[in-house]
C-alpha cells in the first residue's frame, strides 16, 4: 500500500516539532512534585521552610491556597493537596519552584513531610480473599459495585451437560507515551494559562477550573505536539501544580516529569481477578456468569467507569441468555486508575476468549467453531438487551480462521496458531465541534485538538473535510487553536477523532457547500475543485471560482466560514435487567479477529510470535495509510501486554519496576510480520459509515498470543503476562 | 563546579561552554543552552534512545554522555543530519514508509540509523541493522513501518 506523506512528518524529522517537553519561557522557574514516603498514612506536617531556605525556591502545599485561590474551594471530593490522609506513595504533597531544574528536585528532596504510616493495602485479593458479599457494599475499599442478571442462572447452571468454572488474573500495564508529561504554566491578569501535551485540551480546561475552583473562561489551555498518549494524556495531571507555583512565584512555571516519576503517578491499568463460570448444553451456551474485581487504586470519584464498561467485553461478543455479571471496583493504595488505550478490553479478550477455548475442549468441542456458533452478528441483542448495529465481526472471525488453517498446516515444530477476537464501542456520546473556513487557496479545518501521532487530526479529519467537500487533501489544512478560541471537542481519545470530530466537519461542510450553492445560483448539490491552482466551486459543468463568490469582508476575515457539531448517540439498554450500578450501552460496534503463530522455547517457555494477522471491521476505511500504521502499532503494543508488561506492586504499595529497563515494551527486534485486512460495509456511526480505529488493533492480541501458546503446546496460561516463568509452570518446567 | 570555558562543536558550529558544571549531561547542554531542542528527553537513563547524537560519527545517548566528555568531538544533532546525503536519506525513506506518528522518538532513530550506516555501510542486513536499533524505543508504530524505512533506505542511500 503506497503511502502518502503525513503532513506532520517534515517537522518531526527534522526535530523542530515543539512537545511539552520543549516548552520554554523566559525568567521560567523549574517545577517539581513532593511525593508522599507513604501509601497510605496520616499527615501530621508538611514542612516547606527547608526548601524555601534554598535561594530562589517557591513552595506551596495545602496551606498556601486560600491565599493563592481566595474564595475557592476547589473540589473537595479531589483536593490539589491531602490534609489528612495520604493514599498512595507519590501522590503529590506539596509542589516546588527553582531557577534550575536540578534546584528544584533538591527544594523537593528538603520539604519535610511528616506522617504516621497506616497499614497499605496493596492486593486486591488481600482485601477480598473470598468474593465480597452484601456485607461488603458499604465497606471503604468498594469504589463502585454493577450487578446485573437475566433468566434463572442456578437452574442452568444445575442442569447443563458441562459446567466450566476458572479464575484468571491480569496484570498492571502502563501507557509507556515516550515523552514525559509535561507542561508550561503562567498567570497573569486573572488569566490561568497553560500550555501542556495532552490528549484534551478542553478537558484539561474543565479539570483545572474544577480543582482550583476558578471560573471556566479564566482558564486557557494550548495544546503542544503530544508524544504520545495511549489514554495516559486524557486529563489534567501536572497543570494544577504548575499553574499554583505560577501564581505563587509570578512567573512561568515548568514542570516536566523524569519517567520514574512517570511510572509513579501514571494513571493507568491495574490488576484484575476474574472468575468465569460457563454452562454448556448441546453445544449451545446455556448460561454465563462473570465476576470482576477490578483494582482501581485510588479511585477518582466520576471516573469508575471501568467496571461498569468492561464487565460488558466479558460478556460480549457472544450470545448468551441467561447471565449474572458481578463486578467490584476495589479501592487499594496505588495510584487511580485510568484509561489506557482500550481501557481494559484487551484484558476481557484474554479472559473471554481463553475461558471460553478452554469451555469449548472441556466440553468435547471444536474450540473455533465453538465461538463462530456464538458471535453476534447484525440484529442480534447484547445480553443487556441493545440490539446489535452493523457488526463484520463474525466475517472477520472467518478469515481469520481461514488464515489459521492455512499457517497450521504449515506450522514447524513447538509452534501453535491462535485466533481470537474482540470487540468495542467507538464514535463515543462525546460532542464535538469545527469549523471551516474556505478561502480561494484552500480549506482550512479550525479546530481545538493536537495531533498526537495516530493521525486522526491530520490525517484523519483533514480526508474527511476533502472527502465532503471534493477537495484534494493538498488542499486542506487542519489548524488549531487553543481553548479560547477553538470550537469545543471532548478531545483525542475512545476512538472518536476521526468519527466524532469527522461528522462535525462533515456537517459543516455541508453547510458550507449549501451556502455556495446558493451564492452559485440554481439548484442541485455543489462540490469544490481546483482550477487553474484556485479553489471553484462546480455544479455539473458550472464552475465559479471562490474567489468571485465571497464578499469583500469575508475576503478580509480570511474567507468563508461554516460551523459544523456532531454530539451522538448511543444505544440504550434494559435497566430491568441491572441490579447495581451504572452499565453503558455501545455507540457502535467495532471487532477485530485476529491471528497469532508463536514458537515456544520447550526449555524455557519463552515465547516468540512469528506472524501476526489482524481482521477489522472499521466500517469504512478514512485514510489507508494511517488505518494501516494503527493496526500494526496498536497490535504491537498488544504483544507487549499479552508478553511482557507488568508493573510490579510490593506488600507496602511500592512500584518495584518503574524504569523502561525494568518494564519491558517490545523492541524493534521482536516484531513479527503483520498482515493487516479491513472489512468494509459494515457501517458505523462515523463520517462515510467509519467506525474508529485507534484502540481495538490493541484488544485481540493477548488472545491470540495466548490460544497460540495452548495450540503449540497445550499449556493454558490463566495469567497475563504470559511471561517465560508463567508459560514455564504451565509446562510443569518449574 | 564548573570547569574553565571550553567548547563544542555542534553541527559544523563551534559554540562556547561558559559556566557548565562537570555534571551536566550532554543532553541538557544541547537542548537547555544551545536551545536545540530535537533531541529528545526522554528516560534520562539510556533505555529509550530519543535522546541520541553522533560523537564523531558513532551514535551516543546524550543523557549518558557528560558535556565535558564531548569536548573536542565533532557532533552532530538531529537540526544537521541533513546536512549531507546520508542523513537526508534515512530521514526521505522515514517519510516514504511513514515511519513515525508521534514523532518523539523519531530524531533518536533517524539520528541512530545515520550512525549506523556509517559504521556498518548499506551493505549490512536488515537484520542486522534492526537488531542494533534495539536500544531506540517506539510506542506508536509498533516499529513496522521503521523496518521499512530501513529497508528502503538501504536500497536508496547514497
Amino acid at each position: 500500500m503506497t503511502s502518502s506523506p503525513r503532513p506532520d512528518a517534515r517537522p518531526k524529522l527534522e526535530g523542530t516539532a515543539v512537545y511539552g517537553v520543549d516548552l520554554e519561557a523566559p525568567g521560567m522557574l523549574w517545577g517539581a512534585l513532593v511525593p508522599s514516603p507513604v501509601a497510605h498514612g496520616r499527615l501530621r506536617s508538611v514542612d516547606l521552610a527547608p526548601a524555601r531556605a534554598l535561594e530562589g525556591v517557591v513552595a506551596v502545599g495545602a496551606a498556601e491556597l486560600a491565599h493563592l485561590l481566595p474564595g475557592s474551594t476547589g473540589d473537595p471530593d479531589r483536593p490539589v493537596f491531602p490534609t489528612s490522609t495520604l493514599v498512595y506513595r507519590s501522590q503529590p504533597v506539596a509542589a516546588v519552584a527553582a531557577p534550575t531544574r536540578e534546584l528544584a528536585r533538591q527544594a523537593a528532596h528538603a520539604v519535610r513531610v511528616d506522617v504516621e504510616p497506616l497499614p497499605v493495602v496493596s492486593d486486591l485479593e488481600e482485601v477480598f480473599p473470598e468474593w465480597p458479599g452484601s456485607s461488603s457494599e458499604g465497606s471503604p475499599h468498594v469504589a463502585a459495585h454493577v450487578r446485573a442478571r437475566e433468566g434463572d442462572v442456578e437452574a442452568v447452571f444445575r442442569t447443563a451437560g458441562t459446567v466450566v468454572r476458572e479464575i484468571y488474573r491480569t496484570s498492571s500495564v502502563h501507557q509507556v507515551a515516550v515523552e514525559p508529561h509535561a507542561c508550561l504554566a503562567e498567570v497573569t491578569e486573572g488569566r490561568w494559562r497553560v500550555r501542556t501535551s495532552t490528549q484534551t485540551p478542553f478537558g484539561v480546561r474543565d479539570d483545572v477550573a474544577t480543582l482550583l475552583g476558578v471560573p471556566e473562561e479564566s482558564v486557557v489551555v494550548e495544546g503542544t505536539w503530544v508524544g504520545g498518549g495511549f489514554g495516559g494524556k486524557g486529563a489534567a495531571l501536572l497543570e494544577p501544580y504548575a499553574l499554583l507555583l505560577a501564581k505563587a512565584s509570578g512567573r512561568p512555571v515548568k514542570l516536566s516529569l523524569g519517567y520514574r516519576e512517570e511510572f509513579l503517578l501514571g494513571r493507568t491499568t491495574l490488576p484484575s481477578v476474574v472468575r468465569m463460570e460457563t454452562a454448556v448444553t448441546g453445544g449451545r451456551i446455556v448460561g454465563r456468569r462473570v465476576r470482576l474485581l477490578l483494582d482501581v487504586g485510588t479511585s477518582l470519584p466520576g471516573r469508575d467507569f471501568a467496571t461498569g464498561f468492561s464487565i460488558g467485553f466479558l460478556l460480549g461478543p457472544y450470545r448468551t441468555p441467561v447471565f449474572e455479571v458481578e463486578g467490584y471496583a476495589v479501592r487499594t493504595n496505588k495510584p487511580p486508575f485510568g484509561p489506557h488505550r482500550a481501557p481494559f478490553a484487551p484484558q476481557c479478550a484474554f479472559v473471554l476468549e481463553s475461558h471460553l477455548d478452554h469451555v469449548a475442549r472441556e466440553a468435547g468441542l471444536d474450540p473455533l467453531a465453538f465461538r463462530a456458533a456464538h458471535l453476534w452478528k447484525e440484529g442480534d441483542t447484547t445480553p443487556l438487551g441493545q440490539r446489535v448495529g452493523p457488526f463484520g465481526l463474525s466475517s472477520a472471525f472467518e478469515k481469520a480462521r481461514a488464515t489459521a488453517a492455512r499457517w497450521r498446516a504449515e506450522a514447524g515444530p513447538d509452534t501453535g496458531v491462535g485466533v481470537a477476537v474482540g470487540f468495542w464501542s467507538t464514535g463515543t456520546g462525546a460532542g464535538g465541534e469545527a469549523r471551516l473556513r474556505l478561502s480561494p487557496t484552500g480549506l482550512a479545518v479550525v479546530q481545538g485538538e493536537r495531533e498526537i501521532g495516530s493521525g486522526s487530526v491530520l490525517a484523519g479529519v483533514a480526508s474527511v473535510a476533502a472527502r465532503a467537500t471534493g477537495l484534494p487533501r493538498e488542499w486542506v489544512e487542519v489548524t488549531y487553536e487553543d481553548t479560547s478560541r477553538a470550537p469545543f471537542d471532548s478531545g483525542v481519545f475512545g476512538s472518536r477523532t476521526t468519527g466524532v470530530l469527522g461528522r462535525a466537519v462533515e456537517e459543516a461542510a455541508r453547510s458550507l457547500l449549501e451556502e455556495l450553492g446558493h451564492r452559485l445560483g440554481g439548484s442541485g448539490p455543489v462540490r469544490l475543485a481546483v482550477e487553474s491552482g484556485e479553489v471553484v466551486v462546480e455544479r455539473g459543468s458550472v464552475r465559479r471560482s471562490v474567489r468571485e463568490l465571497l464578499s469583500d469582508a469575508e475576503r478580509t476575515a480570511g474567507g468563508l466560514v461554516a460551523n459544523g457539531r456532531h454530539y451522538g448517540k448511543s444505544g440504550t439498554i434494559d435497566e430491568r435487567k441491572v441490579e447495581a450500578g451504572t452499565f453503558y450501552p455501545y455507540t457502535d460496534f467495532t471487532g477485530a479477529a485476529h491471528v497469532a503463530e508463536v514458537r515456544v522455547d520447550r526449555a524455557t517457555g519463552t515465547v516468540r510470535v512469528t506472524r501476526f494477522g489482524a481482521f477489522h471491521d472499521v466500517g469504512a476505511v478514512i485514510d489507508a495509510a494511517t488505518a494501516v500504521a494503527q493496526v500494526e502499532g496498536g497490535v504491537v503494543m498488544g504483544l507487549g501486554t499479552a508478553l511482557t508488561e507488568e508493573a510490579l506492586w510490593s506488600d507496602d504499595g511500592r512500584l518495584l519496576n518503574p524504569s523502561l529497563l525494568d518494564y519491558r515494551i517490545p523492541t524493534i527486534g521482536e516484531v513479527p510480520p503483520i498482515e493487516v485486512t479491513f472489512l468494509e460495509g459494515f457501517p458505523g456511526a462515523g463520517p462515510f459509515g467509519a467506525k474508529g480505529l485507534g484502540e481495538p488493533p490493541m484488544i485481540p492480541v493477548a488472545a491470540a498470543v495466548a490460544l497460540g501458546v495452548r495450540d503449540a503446546t497445550g499449556a493454558h496460561v490463566t495469567e497475563l503476562p504470559l511471561s517465560s516463568e508463567r508459560v514455564a509452570r504451565a509446562l510443569k518446567l518449574l | 563546579m564548573t570547569e574553565a570555558p571550553g567548547s563544542l562543536r555542534v553541527n559544523g558550529r563551534t559554540v562556547p561552554l561558559e559556566n557548565v558544571p562537570t555534571s551536566e549531561r550532554l543532553l541538557d547542554t544541547l537542548r537547555w543552552r544551545l536551545g536545540l531542542k530535537g533531541t529528545k528527553e526522554g528516560c534520562r537513563s539510556g533505555d529509550c534512545g530519543a535522546c541520541t547524537v553522533l560523537v564523531d560519527g558513532v551514535s551516543m545517548l546524550s543523557c549518558l554522555t557528560l558535556t565535558h566528555e564531548a569536548e573536542g568531538s565533532s557532533l552532530t544533532t538531529i537540526e544537521g543530519i541533513s546536512d549531507d546525503p546520508l542523513g537526508r536519506a534515512v530521514q526521505a525513506a522515514f517519510e516514504r514508509a511513514g515511519a513515525l506518528q508521534c514523532g518523539y522518538c523519531t530524531p533518536g532513530f533517524v539520528v541512530a540509523l545515520v550512525g549506523l550506516l556509517r559504521e556498518r555501510g548499506t551493505s549490512a542486513s536488515v537484520e542486522e541493522l534492526l537488531s542494533d536499533l534495539g536500544g531506540n524505543l517506539c510506542r506508536c508504530t509498533g516499529y513496522v513501518a521503521i523496518a521499512r524505512a530501513v529497508e528502503l533506505v538501504r536500497t536508496e542511500a547514497p
